[in-house]
């Protein structure tokens, strides 16, 4: 049994699935308006929230906040479940499958049988979804894969339940009814945007937002101190992985936040704004080029190898870009 | 980033290549719009991840050297090769903390009970027999 889903492929997980699942229920939304309408760009660095043992760096929301923005705003209802079972959590999605319903499921990636070796670590916010279900495997439409595969019924209960930070603990959910659907409008936008800004901007907290960037630069020039030079240089692969890594669509979302607002743009006709997603890109650019420097401590090659101070002040000036970009979008609205 | 400089730096084999797990990258064409094109990879990507790993394996290096010297049980080897830790273990065996703790130890680890084993090699999604052995 599959169900005739569209499969398409996403530079993020969370983002694809929403997206493709919207699309099966006829609502199309591209991937950077589902960023912005669940306003999923942020920044954290939170030193005592530990991923390998590492402090975490975070480039968007909490996993599971965007589907929630999203279809909220649209007015969509939708279903969650968490399981302490594992086969109960198994006969649920069978029992949802079958009634031709696309289900999203949360998963661990270390079990994960398609993955590279390398990626594999203990990372438990990936997203997948499930449309189809042949004998005892699974077909899987994994947004950041370009075709659909298939799971063994034993390897997808392994990932839904995998363990570590933030366990999935077998997480599944679903579009219950769309009849109370609102098409996309400005207001949504609006709002959505002005979110965005708020926990760019707002947080009373250094570590959250466009000033938590500032505050990774202000630990990083300790690191060598605390962690010794093995132990910093951890610590900046583990910065550069989040950034990087399958799922951002470039430099930490900053590409893919400014590709909304282009977008955004002509559909709310307000020209300033591709003007700040030209800006945004230049901070992206400015992130990869902290990433190219930062690599060359992995990895020694000709040309200067810069101190940990030097990329610090990268992400200082990069901070105060982010700062100054979403302080003209929020004035944008509010100023109208 | 412009459309051209959209990296394809692909370094890792993927053990489904049906698959074609890609990066999708947001870029700029010439008219200043923004496109999106697949992308194989980053190399400074790529040299932070084998980073990792090769810091990992250095470091069960040194943890297979002592277990030779009979400091440690292989379950430790395993445990630092593989990226667990002993609280991920407790979580996926159902044992606890400390007896996988124990288990670290040689003199513990002759008594392992097989269904243990097995329940620490099923987490580890390795065989018994790669289990026991440092090769």
């Amino acid at each position: 049994m599959e169900i005739n889903f569209e499969h398409r492929h996403a530079a993020h997980c969370e983002n694809g699935v929403v997206r493709n699942l919207l699309n099966f229920y006829g609502i199309k939304l591209s991937e950077p308006m589902v960023l912005g309408l669940g306003s999923g760009i942020f920044f954290s660095h939170m030193p005592f929230y530990r991923l390998h043992g590492m402090a975490l760096t975070s480039f968007r929301y909490f996993p599971g906040s965007i589907f929630t923005r999203v279809t909220r705003a649209l007015g969509i209802e939708v279903q969650w479940h968490k399981f302490k079972d594992p086969d109960k959590a198994m006969a649920k999605l069978d029992e949802v499958l079958a009634q031709g319903i696309p289900v999203g499921l949360r998963v661990g990636v270390y079990h994960l049988s398609y993955f590279p070796k390398e990626y594999r670590m203990h990372f438990n916010a990936h997203n997948l979804c499930v449309i189809g279900k042949e004998g005892d495997e699974y077909i899987v439409s994994d947004p950041i894969g370009m075709n659909k595969n298939r799971l063994s019924a034993e390897n997808l209960k392994k990932v839904r339940f995998a363990q570590g930070t933030s366990p999935p603990e077998g997480r599944m959910y679903y579009i219950k009814s769309t009849e109370h659907y609102k098409p996309l409008t400005a207001d949504m936008l609006y709002k959505a945007t002005l979110k965005t800004c708020s926990g760019m901007l707002g947080i009373p907290f250094n570590m959250f937002g466009a000033k938590g960037i500032a505050y990774l630069a202000k630990r990083m020039r300790k690191w060598e101190r605390l962690y010794g030079e093995r132990g910093a240089a951890m610590n900046l692969a583990q910065v550069i992985r989040m950034l990087e890594e399958i799922g951002t669509g470039g430099a930490g979302f900053r590409f893919m936040y400014a590709a909304f607002l282009q977008e955004a743009s002509e559909f709310l006709n307000k020209p300033e704004w591709n003007q700040l997603s030209m800006e945004l890109t230049e901070v992206g650019d400015l992130w990869r080029d902290f990433s190219y420097h930062a690599a060359r401590f992995f990895k020694k090659r000709e040309g200067i190898i810069l101190s940990y101070n030097d990329i610090a002040d990268k992400l200082e000036v990069i901070s105060a870009r982010e700062t100054e970009v979403f302080r003209k979008l929020e004035n944008s609205i509010k100023r109208g | 980033m412009k459309v051209k400089d959209v990296p394809q730096d692909d370094e890792f084999l993927q053990p489904d290549g049906d698959v074609l797990l890609r990066d999708r990258t947001y870029a700029l064409d010439d008219d200043g719009k923004y496109r999106e094109i697949p992308s194989a990879g980053w190399a400074p990507k790529n040299e932070a991840i084998k980073f990792s790993w090769s810091n990992k394996s250095e470091e069960a290096q040194e943890i297979r050297k002592e277990v030779i010297a009979g400091k440690y049980s292989p379950i430790m080897y395993h445990m630092i090769r593989l990226l667990m830790t002993p609280r991920i273990l407790a979580d996926y065996t159902g044992l606890s903390k400390r007896k996988i703790n124990k288990l670290c130890k040689p003199k513990h680890f002759a008594s392992i009970k097989a269904e243990d084993l097995s329940h620490i090699a099923d987490a580890m999604n390795i065989s018994v027999e790669e289990l026991t052995s440092i090769d």
